[in-house]
């Protein structure tokens, strides 16, 4: 058996979980082996040096901050269900839609053509508000003298007039 | 509870792992973050401590691939190990404390998951079934890194020991 293979059997071999035949090569290799033995005896202090580790204790401060943990957690959960709960959601597209125009003309190239056209379009929608103003005044106008002249024909149609020609007698 | 129980655990494993007392602080914080944020997720058929072990595993090699501690030194040997082994008794010769000062150093050379591996059978002790179900990986594979691991450290104290008698 070669060396390679051998390397294979080493830690199974420390730790007693070969069958009898393969226990039996592998001390026949070592044997006749040093590389193979020195591997092997490398390999057990290696181990034992590994089971000499011992537990590193913690800072307090660290043990304070995880006892913190749960807090904060719930802190944290208290803000995200708050903004992802379902009744917030219009809002969220909304705030989402009017962030998006502000960004598109905050940051676009040509802002102050943006501003311009802005500008235009107001003056124009402004022209059309005064313009709707003034006819709905006139019309205003023109109601109100229907009305006089209505009030006028029906207080002189006759079933109105009453008693008007009659000389109360004194 | 859980920080009672399982602190000092997760704590050791990510020391062992980055070699880094300050790093394994962070690493422990952020440990427990996703036991916090994952708890609801735990299967209560399965055996707690493996679960979460497998979830500092997760964290540890995520971290390690990010950041590849192999490129950072660890941490002293003496600085936290020794003060914690005055502990151990006095049956320690000064021959493993040395192979142990070669074996923390050597770390740093074998690959995440070999290192892992190591750690949790030849430091914590733990079965070759535990740790298979904390890596989720077959039992022959775990058996496999380990051998691997060893062998590479015994190479790195052989050329210690070699450069030390050279000297």
């Amino acid at each position: 058996m070669g060396c390679e293979r051998m390397e294979e059997l080493l830690s199974p071999y420390l730790e007693d979980e070969l069958t009898e035949g393969e226990r039996q090569t592998v001390q026949t290799h070592i044997r006749t082996c040093a590389s193979c033995a020195e591997l092997l005896s490398l390999m057990r202090e290696t181990k034992e040096s590994l089971s000499f580790f011992p537990e590193v204790d913690m800072s307090e401060s660290l043990i304070g901050k995880l006892y913190e943990l749960p807090q904060k957690r719930k802190k944290f959960r208290f803000v995200t269900d708050f903004l992802l709960r379902p009744s917030f959601q219009p809002i969220m597209a909304a705030v989402t839609v009017l962030l998006v125009f502000v960004s598109f003309y905050a940051f676009h190239p040509e802002r102050s053509a943006i501003n311009r056209s802005i500008e235009r379009q107001f003056k124009i929608g402004f022209s059309k508000v005064e313009k709707l103003y003034a006819e709905a005044e006139s019309i205003t106008h023109t109601l109100g003298e229907y009305k006089d002249n209505l009030f006028v024909s029906i207080k002189n149609l006759k079933p109105f007039r009453g008693n008007e020609d009659e000389q109360p007698n004194t | 509870m859980l920080v009672n129980a399982y602190s000092k655990k997760v704590f050791n494993l990510a020391y062992q792992f980055a070699g880094s007392y300050e790093e394994a602080e962070d690493l422990t914080q952020d440990i427990f973050f996703k036991l916090h944020n994952s708890i609801e997720k735990y299967d209560f058929e399965k055996n707690f401590s493996a679960w979460l072990l497998t979830l500092a595993r997760n964290h540890l090699i995520d971290q390690y691939r990010k950041t590849k501690w192999e490129k950072k030194s660890r941490d002293e040997f003496n600085e936290h190990l020794l003060s914690a082994d005055s502990r151990s008794g006095p049956e320690e010769s000064v021959m493993i404390q040395e192979n142990k000062k070669i074996v923390w150093e050597g770390f740093n050379q074998l690959s995440s998951e070999i290192r892992m591996a190591i750690i949790l059978r030849d430091i914590q002790g733990k079965k070759y079934e535990e740790i298979a179900e904390i890596m989720d990986l077959p039992l022959g594979t775990i058996k496999s890194r380990v051998n691997r691991g060893r062998l590479q450290l015994a190479k790195i104290l052989k050329e210690k020991k070699e450069a030390e008698n050279g000297m």
